[in-house]
C-alpha cells in the first residue's frame, strides 16, 4: 500500500504548483498584503475538505484501500503556539512550506534545496531532545 | 528560473481540498507533510522520539509521500510552456532582499527550513496537516496554530523587507 504515496504525492505536488504554492513571490506578497493567491488556496481547500471529510465520515466505510480512516484530531499542547510562530517565521523566511520545498526542487528551484535540509536538521534537533512519543502518534482520539 | 502555470485560487484550492479528501477516503491517511521529515531522519537515528509513536513503523507510507511530491514538481514544470531552469533565483521579490552570496543566501534558506522542522514538531503538524487537514476536521487547536503560522510569516517577511527592502 506504501507505493501508492509515491503517485499520491506527485498529484499533491503538482497541484501545489498549480495552485501557485512553489511560486516564492505569492509568499512574500501575501505576508506583505499585496496579494492573497495563497489564503485563498489554503482557505478553499480548507473548506472543501470540511464538506468532503464530514462526508467521508458519515459513510463509516473502511478505506477504500484498506484499513480504519484516521479522523482524529491534533491536540492543544503547551508547546503549540509557540511552535507554530517559530513554524511561520521560518515559512516566511523561506518562501515555502515543507510540502511546497519538496514541489519546488522539482520544479529546478534549487534554494529549496537549503529550506529542506534545514527542515531536516531543526525536525533531527527536536528529535534528539524530545523523548519517545505517546504510543498512540501523539495524538489524541475524539 | 521555471516559470509554471499558476490557475485561479478557487481552482486550486478545490483541487487540494479534494486531494486531501481522495487520500483520506483512499487510504485512511490525514494528508499532513510535516512529520515525513522525521521519517527521514528515523533512517539515520536513533533517537526514542524517531522510533516511537509515529514513527514506529519503519520505512512509513510518509517516505513514499515525500518521494513522489518532488516528482509531482518536475510534472508540473514539464507541462508548463517554458523550459525548465535550475535556478538558485529566488523570484524577484526575495532577491531584492536576500544576499546575493551564495554562502548567505543559502544560510538564510537553511534557518527558515531549521526554524520550520522544529517549530512544526513544536506545533504538531505544518501547513498541510494543521491549516489544510486540522481546520478541514474543524479542530480548535488547528486553526490557533494556523493563525500562529500566518502572524510568523507576517513577521518574518514584514521585517525582511523593512530592514532589508
Amino acid at each position: 500500500m506504501r507505493w501508492v504515496f509515491v503517485p499520491l504525492g506527485m498529484l499533491f505536488g503538482f497541484l501545489l504548483s498549480r495552485a501557485g504554492a512553489t511560486t516564492y513571490d505569492y509568499y512574500a506578497k501575501l505576508f506583505l498584503f499585496e496579494d492573497f493567491q495563497l489564503l485563498w488556496v489554503i482557505l478553499t481547500a480548507a473548506a472543501v475538505g470540511m464538506v468532503g471529510i464530514a462526508l467521508v465520515a458519515r459513510l463509516r466505510t473502511r478505506a477504500l484501500l484498506g484499513g480504519g480512516i484516521d479522523l482524529r484530531k491534533k491536540p492543544y499542547t503547551r508547546s503549540l503556539i509557540v511552535g507554530s510562530l517559530i513554524f511561520g517565521i521560518g515559512w516566511g523566511l523561506a518562501g515555502a512550506c515543507p510540502g511546497t520545498a519538496l514541489a519546488m526542487l522539482g520544479e529546478g528551484k534549487l534554494g529549496a534545496a537549503f529550506s529542506i535540509a534545514g527542515l531536516l536538521c531543526g525536525t533531527y534537533l527536536f528529535g534528539r531532545r524530545a523523548g519517545a512519543q505517546p504510543t498512540d502518534i501523539s495524538r489524541v482520539d475524539r | 528560473m521555471t516559470e509554471v502555470v499558476v490557475i485561479d485560487a478557487w481552482l486550486g484550492g478545490l483541487a487540494i481540498g479534494l486531494y486531501g479528501v481522495a487520500q483520506l477516503l483512499l487510504t485512511g491517511k490525514q494528508l499532513g507533510v510535516s512529520s515525513g521529515y522525521g521519517s527521514i531522519c528515523a533512517l539515520g537515528s536513533r533517537a526514542d522520539y524517531f522510533r516511537s509513536g509515529s514513527h514506529a513503523v519503519r520505512n512509513d507510507w510518509r517516505l513514499y509521500f515525500l518521494l513522489g511530491i518532488p516528482l509531482g514538481g518536475l510534472l508540473a514544470a514539464l507541462t508548463s510552456e517554458g523550459p525548465i531552469v535550475a535556478s538558485l533565483s529566488l523570484g524577484p521579490l526575495y532577491d531584492r532582499v536576500f544576499p546575493q552570496a551564495l554562502w548567505a543566501k543559502a544560510a538564510l534558506l537553511f534557518a527558515g527550513g531549521t526554524a520550520m522542522g522544529y517549530g512544526s514538531r513544536l506545533a504538531g503538524g505544518c501547513t498541510s496537516g494543521h491549516v489544510i487537514t486540522g481546520v478541514a476536521l474543524l479542530n480548535w487547536p488547528s486553526m490557533v496554530a494556523g493563525g500562529c503560522f500566518f502572524l510568523g510569516g507576517i513577521a518574518a517577511v514584514q521585517l525582511l523587507f523593512r530592514a532589508l527592502g
